[in-house]
């Protein structure tokens, strides 16, 4: 009886003896930095956290229709564009600066993000990456009008929280400073809320939306401006299809000044390619 | 008597065990295409020998894997092996014909046979590396292949061209005694 038993310990624990060989060494503890929330540096129309890695200078097309209103008379706006390049370079993990053009009023634009903080798991855990996101636009559309009205002043905190491998959410509070308004009702100073996610379809595509919820007084002629997109991602390429609201795919454009609605299908198709390369 | 008996039967594996071990073997990868090169190294692999019998084992943290392109090394952890649902990758076996080895500074070539698990899929393995002992410490390498496909790794027609199929990996171990 006490040899069978004895037997049968050593038995199993040999048996076991290779399971455990890891098991012997403590494994160090890691903190697990939370990676691709989203696919590209926009979730629509509104900024990411995410930005171009180190050395990597992105290159991005948004480009949008015209209204689908006309039908197919004018293929559903695809006879018109307005349209903005994007050159955005990663300083650091924490830091990129970009420079835009819009065909939209002929602005031009300079904007950076810098990351607070970072999401991570394990030994050092953080809920949520926080992203700060400034930027400044000038018209240079031929007009009567003096130089500082030009101007236009953006700040966003971007907070973003990946809550699992498909669902992003992010939160976006939203202050718009703008150096000239077109009547005296209309209000210099602009603030609202953004909210925007995303939900992975596959490994490479995902659905995503967003939009800007008006925090005080807005004029008449005011619309919520929002949008919804399909993202598919391969390689160094990220193509995001949409339809939005808003005409102008800069910041003081799509929360501000959005025009389109649901009534007689007035919104517009777009899309935004992103090409990374490494320097 | 017999109690006695018992627990030192029980604990006879445990105490006896000669271990060595580290907690930052290198495992590099190579990927080379005539259209680019993609190479990865990962510091935090960790490898545990037992010197009675030869039995290895490898556990190598996907997130280590370090790529000079950090959009790549994003990929590499999202697309490829997806590191969020497989974490690590490891390998468990045995040195063949452990008995017969005697380690020496002279690194002599020896075969391992074991189970691969990457991506979460096991696969039956039997590669070649070197081994020798120098200073209390014993040194390991070894070069071998890998079929990405094997591993349930997909790679997309449209960067077919930029990602191998087969891919080098070399390791290089320098293990010390618990």
């Amino acid at each position: 009886m006490t040899r069978s038993i004895i037997l049968f310990i050593s038995i199993s624990v040999s048996l076991h003896s290779q399971e455990d060989l890891l098991g012997l060494i403590d494994d160090n503890p890691k903190t697990i930095p939370v990676m691709a929330t989203f696919k590209a540096t926009r979730i629509v129309n509104a900024q990411s956290i995410e930005m171009p890695k180190p050395r990597i200078l992105e290159f991005v097309i948004l480009h949008r229709f015209g209204s689908m209103a006309n039908g197919a008379y004018d293929l559903f706006g695809m006879d018109e564009a307005v349209i903005r390049f994007d050159l955005e370079y990663g300083f650091s993990d924490r830091l990129s600066i970009g420079i835009g053009r819009s065909s939209l009023n002929k602005t031009y634009d300079i904007f950076s993000k810098l990351k607070i903080v970072d999401q991570r798991t394990g030994h050092r855990s953080f809920p949520i990456s926080l992203v700060l996101f400034t930027k400044m636009e000038i018209e240079t559309i031929m007009k009567d009008m003096d130089m500082q009205d030009r101007y236009t002043y953006d700040v966003q905190f971007l907070l973003a929280k990946k809550l699992n491998r498909s669902l992003s959410l992010q939160l976006m509070p939203t202050f718009i400073h703008r150096n000239l308004v077109e009547t005296h009702n209309d209000h210099h100073d602009l603030i609202s809320l953004g909210i925007g996610g995303r939900i992975k379809m596959t490994r490479r595509t995902s659905i995503n939306f967003d939009t800007f919820f008006p925090i005080g007084k807005r004029g008449e002629t005011y619309k919520q401006g929002w949008g919804i997109g399909y993202d598919i991602e391969t390689g160094g390429h990220v193509f995001q299809l949409m339809v939005t609201n808003a005409r102008g795919s800069f910041e003081s454009e799509y929360i501000e000044n959005a025009s389109g609605a649901f009534e007689d299908l007035n919104l517009y198709l777009g899309f935004n390619i992103s090409r990374a390369f490494y320097l | 008597m017999n109690k006695k008996l018992i627990i030192l039967f029980f604990f006879t594996p445990l105490i006896a065990k000669d271990i060595y071990y580290t907690r930052s073997g290198i495992v590099s990868f190579f990927s080379s295409t005539p259209i680019e090169d993609i190479k990865a190294i990962n510091e935090q692999t960790t490898c545990v020998l037992d010197m009675d019998n030869g039995d290895v084992s490898f556990r190598i943290p996907i997130l280590g894997f370090n790529f000079k392109n950090g959009l790549m090394q994003e990929h590499f952890n999202e697309n490829y092996l997806e590191s969020d649902i497989y974490p690590h990758a490891g390998f468990k076996g045995n040195i063949d014909n452990w008995e017969q080895i005697n380690l020496s500074e002279q690194p002599q070539a020896v075969s391992l046979t074991g189970i691969m698990t990457i991506h979460g899929v096991s696969k039956e393995i039997v590669e070649t590396g070197k081994i020798s002992i120098k200073d209390g410490k014993v040194n390991g390498i070894a070069t071998f292949k890998i079929v990405v496909a094997d591993y349930n790794i997909k790679i997309p027609k449209i960067v077919r061209q930029n990602i191998a199929e087969i891919v080098e990996v070399t390791v290089k171990l320098d293990l010390k005694k618990k």
